[in-house]
């Protein structure tokens, strides 16, 4: 619960204004000598109540109007889901399309083809419409990565980022080395909260030196980041595995190299090369699978309106100070009345 | 005017039944529908090597133009009204990349701030710095945003290489179907241009001799090579090219604004540049009530006496 703020505090300058019913008297009816009045301790109590019931009145009226709210404030609470931060591809090679048949096929059939770029970002939108209780991050990477949305819980901001990741076209080369450290630069940041991940998406593979691949092991080790890769081949049957149908052309790739690497690291890793549409929404299934643990969560409640309390308060004393109003009136009137 | 007592009393009375029925309004009387202007926008901002320059007037202080341009667009995002979307993007090379899609302004401000936050010269792919082309690719990526967003454009004008007046670049789209505001940002002298090096630190300035000063075009013509000697060699300077920038908006049909000052004025030539949509909200009228309530309890308790309105005794 926190502290209860106001929209317009200037209203509270309005606040002496509570001080009127102590400068008025209203019985201004022509008294021969005021001393002849007998004292009437029960009236002079009543009088007291009534004008500090006006001044409650006045004070509530003005705090209501400063707008009274309890400011949108996070909550954490226990859900189920995991960290991600997204490393996207943004060189220019994702523009390219996405699983073409080799080269040497013959040309049978006319198919649309989606750029990886627009295929990877179809299903990184499934992918976190599907999983409501997650914390995102989003960098994109080409030569140079950049964190452009630091970890958020916020689905819409997330999910605007991944959209905008669709448009346009790739910037340069790929970097991916740096973009993973980043990530763990990224989590390094954060207190930990639960499961951890490092996802990335990216259509091609580094060669790295033993510098880098030591770094990227005491990052990736030492901070327990769980590693995935969705690799998005260009070329249709290429895997990152070695297989028996290998072309001469996929031996020594650099993708080949770097997926090796990454199954050296004494961390959770597994590549999903998304051959087609389907693989690539099972690999994404099978993430959504595995990443159900319990987890830190931060929930926004909206900011909530307070001054009803003070309209409440406003009303009680009016009540009371109506009926005693319409009372001297009906006892004024039939003296008066009486008198005439 | 003067009232009898019980006459005083009785208008006392029902002034305060009516502060009662008001506040029983304020309290219980739904929210009514208001419907509201608002419109999606993405800020595209120039972090080219010549929004480093420090010439960006703020406050009174000299600021870096890129610092400027985030600071600006800060204020007018608190200056948009709820429900308006705003995406953003950064310009650098020769086209400008969207960073996120338009989101909703106020539920979304702290993301955006956030992401407002890490532009940086330091994203910059490229070192060259084409306004014009990045002001297509901006108006060609709006278009297939749905609904389509209105762009604000913060930029210096400094075109890197320079371009010949009459080889312009082509504007391939309709002027006027993405509608937009240019905003210059930048001092009128010319300044030295901070050089940022492969990783987009800032190292000394660009020399003379590190740029070209003539467009690409013309340093190819050997006959040409007499009237290019002529032009002036200050491209390695930069100043706010406000002439360009009013070309490049008309080319484009947008608006084009030279180094506002108040941000809700820029608001307001986006919302006249901008197709508007109409979103209905919940307005809550308490405000106005319960104002009206206390107004009523405090004509009942003025002192009519020091004011002389009410009778002498």
């Amino acid at each position: 619960m926190s502290a209860l703020s106001w929209s317009s505090p200037g209203f509270f300058y309005l606040l002496p204004l509570a001080l009127l019913p102590w400068f008025i008297y209203n019985h201004s009816k022509t008294i021969a000598w005021s001393k002849l009045v007998p004292v009437d301790p029960l009236s002079r109590w009543i009088n007291l109540l009534l004008k500090s019931l006006a001044s409650g009145i006045i004070i509530s009226l003005i705090m209501a109007l400063a707008g009274p709210h309890i400011p949108e404030q996070t909550v954490e609470r226990y859900g189920e889901g995991a960290e991600f931060v997204v490393l996207l591809d943004r060189s220019r090679s994702m523009d390219e399309i996405f699983a073409r048949p080799p080269l040497n096929t013959l040309r049978t059939e006319r198919t649309r083809f989606k750029s990886k770029r627009v295929v990877s970002t179809d299903y990184l939108l499934e992918f976190v419409e599907g999983r409501p209780d997650d914390r995102f991050g989003y960098v994109y990477f080409s030569t140079r990565s950049v964190e452009i949305l630091p970890l958020t819980y916020n689905r819409d901001a997330i999910l605007a980022t991944i959209r905008a990741g669709g448009l346009g076209k790739g910037i340069s080369k790929t970097n991916i080395v740096e973009a993973l450290q980043l990530a763990g630069k990224m989590y390094e940041k954060e207190a930990y909260r639960g499961s951890r991940n490092v996802l990335l998406i990216s259509d091609g593979g580094q060669i790295l030196s033993s510098a880098e691949k030591r770094r990227l092991k005491t990052i990736y080790e030492h901070m327990n980041l769980n590693l995935y890769w969705i690799y998005l081949r260009s070329v249709r049957g290429m895997t990152l595995d070695e297989s028996e149908q290998d072309s001469v052309l996929w031996e020594d790739l650099p993708e080949r190299k770097l997926h090796t690497f990454f199954k050296t690291l004494a961390v959770p890793y597994q590549a999903y090369e998304a051959g087609s549409l389907e693989e690539y929404t099972a690999a994404i299934d099978e993430i959504d699978r595995q990443q159900y643990q319990r987890l830190l969560v931060a929930q926004r409640l909206p900011r909530e309106s307070k001054a009803d309390v003070f309209l409440w308060l406003a009303l009680g004393g009016l009540l009371v100070l109506v009926a005693s109003f319409w009372l001297s009136y009906a006892g004024v009137w039939q003296a008066y009345r009486k008198t005439a | 005017m003067i009232l009898s007592y019980p006459r005083r009393i009785l208008l006392t009375a029902i002034i305060m039944t009516l502060t009662l029925l008001l506040i029983i309004a304020a309290l219980w009387l739904p929210p009514v529908p208001r419907d509201v202007k608002i419109m999606d926008s993405i800020f595209v901002l120039d972090i080219t090597d010549s929004m480093n320059v420090e010439d960006a007037e703020m406050d009174g202080e000299k600021l870096r133009r890129l610092t400027w341009a985030k600071e600006f667009t800060r204020r007018t995002l608190l200056e948009l009204p709820c429900g308006s979307h705003v995406g953003l993007a950064v310009f650098s090379e020769a086209r400008s990349l969207i960073l996120m899609n338009p989101i909703e302004i106020c539920t979304n401000y702290n993301d955006l701030i956030q992401m407002l936050g890490q532009i940086a010269p330091t994203m910059a792919w490229a070192r060259s710095s084409e306004v014009s082309k990045a002001t297509y690719t901006a108006i060609r990526q709006a278009e297939n945003i749905d609904p389509k967003p209105s762009i604000v454009f913060l930029t210096d004008g400094h075109e890197s290489p320079p371009i010949h007046e009459s080889l312009f670049p082509k504007f391939q789209g309709t002027p006027g179907e993405i509608k937009g505001v240019i905003v210059g940002i930048g001092g009128s002298d010319l300044l030295p241009i901070p050089k940022t090096n492969e990783q987009g630190e800032i190292e000394g300035f660009w020399d003379v001799n590190e740029v070209m000063h003539v467009d690409v075009y013309a340093s190819t013509r050997g006959d040409m090579a007499e009237r290019n000697a002529q032009k002036p060699r200050t491209e390695h300077l930069s100043s706010q090219k406000k002439s360009h920038l009013e070309t490049l908006a008309n080319r484009v049909g947008f608006d084009f604004v030279s180094s506002p000052k108040d941000p809700q004025k820029l608001v307001n030539r986006i919302r006249a540049a901008s197709e508007t949509r109409e979103v209905t909200i919940d307005y809550d009228l308490y405000a106005w009530l319960s104002g009206l309530a206390l107004l009523l309890v405090l004509l009942v308790f003025l002192p009519y006496r020091w004011i002389g309105l009410g009778d002498a005794n």
